[in-house]
């Protein structure tokens, strides 16, 4: 699992590998492997669309750069703004629905 | 005046994101782009994949490489960013610059600022925090997705090269206003049509009823009130005299038949002076004559009579003109499809391979199905939803998310990918079998006047037997259509990036022909077989109820509580608002 096999010289600082990796990395690097993590996804952004949550993050985004001009704002100055407000409005049935597929997936992967 | 003059100068140095002018490159960009040649993207292009067949473009070395950050190790971070200039992955948090890894790789070594997130390969400058755009890299990334899933000629983007977007030249929409000499001009050029006492508008009067005909009436209301249909025909544009002359020559004792010329007549007569009743009689009789299976006193459908109208103005207009080479398509062939006809796009994808075959079908309206009643099956959301509406359980949300159904709703469900399973295989031309697919439509060109029609009248296979659909339906007074243009669809496939998307070339990219304003409801009331259709109309923004030969003014409320069958949309900037009536 080395990671810079053809990589010009960079801040490594660390060298992670020695490292045992947690149980959330297997779960993740499990997932995106079995090409789990990206119907997920898909799922996460098909519910978010239908709840409205989207058009919500969308509302809040327009405001923002409404208030704070056109040309000054990031990406970043978005993300920074929305988060807390995106984070807490999800609705549980969606969340307990992603964790329900998450838990199916470990039950079929045997981890 | 000086941002203005700004803003034009930026028009043509500056390709635009979905009618937006893109900004110029951030300084990082610009440097990092002089100092590596013509194809500084070039080394990267190797690196797009995308995971599932036709799913989203995605930065990896190789196919199974799983990316994290090279100074924390993690590779769960929502946002992993590789470097263009060296490939060092770094994670990416916008709170505190203390906590991106990406921020400080690019602090640290100068012409190190460009990455692309790993995960839907897109450019961004970690020392600006902001996305970027290039346009040559963007183009790359569409024509890598396109090619990986479509390799027929009837390509995804058949304007695929970038310099058409070099070539394009846009005329800047600006509005008019008369200006002293101009309205001077107008006055004497023309007479004022004399608005009586009352506020009854322009050409509102009542249609009578001649046995059955409400939906005939119910159609016709809407379309005498069709901006664009009413300024072609009180313009003069199609004169009955002179079409009927010129028929008289060609002594074709068929061509004697032109729904057009009744339409002419009809719109003379409705907007002559007075409020009486107009008896459509000589319109039936002539469409009698169009389509003779519908020669009854019969109830019929109002939307079957609204295609058929709309056919046979075309047949006539279209024959006569002698532009039978102008496909229904272009729109171009007569006023019915200049006004209603629009283009729909329709993309199947291969669930094997990706491969994608896309079709192009014209239309004057766009039928909608009602959501089904028992909730989408085996969507977890909805269906949680739907057991409060029927009372079964005590959620607090009940009324707003479930039941009520939406037009809203209709469209997305109507631009919504849609699985072909295993019962309507498709078949691939890349597997050369029948494969499981994804169906998807979006509109590839508005038309300016967007009629939807509710399909209320439902077919049970089971009980071998067709029935009505009471169920009521909210729609909106003003309807933005930006997220269902396939350019829309296509650019959340795509990501975001700078790249003419079907339709972006078109009229497509102007914000303003995407909002549209209601101003007319047919709506039905009874049973399929025996019922009564009555209009609503709203003209100068209020609201009137025609029932038959009745008018009736209504407050928006009871429009809004009307069980609509057909709603007419028509571009705002077509709209006429209070202002209408005042030229002076």
């Amino acid at each position: 699992m080395r990671n810079s096999v053809n990589r010009p010289p960079t801040p490594d600082a660390v060298e992670h590998q020695e490292k045992e990796p947690t149980l959330q990395e297997i779960i993740n690097i499990k997932l995106i492997e079995s090409g789990e993590k990206e119907r997920l996804m898909e799922l996460l952004r098909e519910r978010l669309v239908e709840c409205g949550w989207k058009d919500d993050m969308k509302a809040l985004c327009r405001a923002f750069v409404k208030k704070k001009g056109r040309s000054n704002v990031t990406v970043d100055d978005l993300v920074h703004v929305i988060t807390p407000k995106g984070r807490a409005s999800i609705p549980d049935s969606v969340k307990a629905e992603l964790l329900q597929r998450i838990r199916a997936f470990l039950v079929q992967a045997a981890i | 005046m000086a941002s203005n003059l700004n803003q034009h100068h930026h028009h043509h140095h500056h390709p635009r994101i979905n009618g937006q002018i893109s900004p110029p490159p951030c300084p990082h960009l610009a440097d990092f782009l002089s100092r590596n040649g013509s194809k500084p993207f070039l080394a990267l292009q190797d690196c797009l994949r995308s995971k599932p067949p036709g799913g989203r473009a995605a930065i990896r070395r190789d196919p199974s490489e799983v990316p994290r950050c090279v100074s924390c190790g993690d590779s769960s971070r929502p946002r992993l960013y590789a470097c263009v200039a060296c490939a060092a992955v770094s994670c990416h948090a916008a709170p505190s610059p203390s906590s991106s890894h990406a921020a400080a790789h690019a602090a640290s070594y100068p012409g190190h600022e460009i990455a692309v997130d790993v995960d839907r390969a897109e450019l961004f400058c970690c020392a600006c925090r902001d996305q970027v755009y290039d346009r040559d890299f963007d183009a790359a990334v569409v024509l890598f997705l396109s090619t990986s899933s479509t390799t027929s000629s009837s390509s995804l983007v058949p304007a695929s090269k970038p310099e058409n977007l070099r070539k394009r030249r846009r005329v800047d929409y600006c509005p008019w206003s008369p200006d002293i000499q101009e309205r001077i001009l107008v006055g004497n050029g023309s007479s004022r049509l004399d608005c009586e006492s009352d506020q009854k508008p322009w050409g509102l009067r009542g249609l009578n009823n001649l046995g059955n005909t409400c939906f005939m009436s119910s159609v016709l209301q809407a379309l005498l009130h069709t901006p664009p249909l009413r300024n072609y025909f009180l313009s003069d544009r199609h004169n009955r005299y002179y079409c009927q002359q010129k028929n008289a020559k060609n002594d074709n004792n068929n061509a004697r038949l032109c729904l057009a010329c009744d339409m002419d007549a009809m719109f003379s007569a409705v907007f002559s002076v007075g409020h009486a009743p107009y008896s459509p009689a000589k319109f039936l009789y002539s469409w009698w004559q169009y389509s003779a299976n519908w020669a009854s006193y019969d109830q019929q459908d109002a939307h079957e009579f609204f295609i058929s109208m709309l056919d046979g103005i075309h047949e006539k207009v279209a024959e006569k003109d002698r532009c039978k080479s102008h496909s229904q398509g272009h729109g171009d062939c007569c006023i019915a499809h200049r006004v209603f006809s629009g283009i729909l796009r329709s993309d199947v994808m291969c669930m094997a391979c990706g491969f994608t075959s896309t079709t192009y079908d014209p239309c004057v309206d766009i039928s909608l199905d009602l959501e089904p009643h028992q909730g989408v099956s085996g969507k977890a959301g909805p269906a949680k939803n739907h057991h409060s509406c029927n009372g079964n359980t005590d959620s607090k949300s009940s009324s707003e998310s479930c039941g009520i159904s939406s037009l809203i709703g209709c469209l997305d469900r109507f631009t919504r990918p849609e699985r072909l399973g295993a019962d309507q295989k498709f078949f691939c031309q890349q597997c050369q079998v029948r494969q499981e697919s994804l169906k998807q439509m979006s509109i590839r060109k508005l038309p300016l006047v967007s009629c939807f029609h509710i399909k209320r009248f439902e077919h049970s296979p089971i009980r071998k037997m067709s029935r009505k659909v009471d169920r009521y339906l909210q729609f909106p007074f003003s309807l933005d259509m930006t997220p269902y243009l396939s350019s829309s669809i296509l650019r959340g496939r795509f990501g975001n990036r700078i790249f003419p998307f079907d339709g972006d070339d078109a009229d497509g990219s102007n914000e303003m022909s995407s909002e549209f304003e209601l101003f007319a409801v047919v709506t039905h009331t009874g049973k399929l077989d025996c019922g009564h259709y009555v209009t609503y109309l709203r003209l100068s923004n209020q609201w009137y109820k025609c029932d038959d030969s009745w008018i009736t003014q209504v407050n928006e409320n009871t429009v809004r509580a009307a069980q609509g069958y057909m709603m007419f949309y028509v571009q705002k900037m077509l709209y006429y608002k209070v202002s209408e009536k005042q030229v002076s």
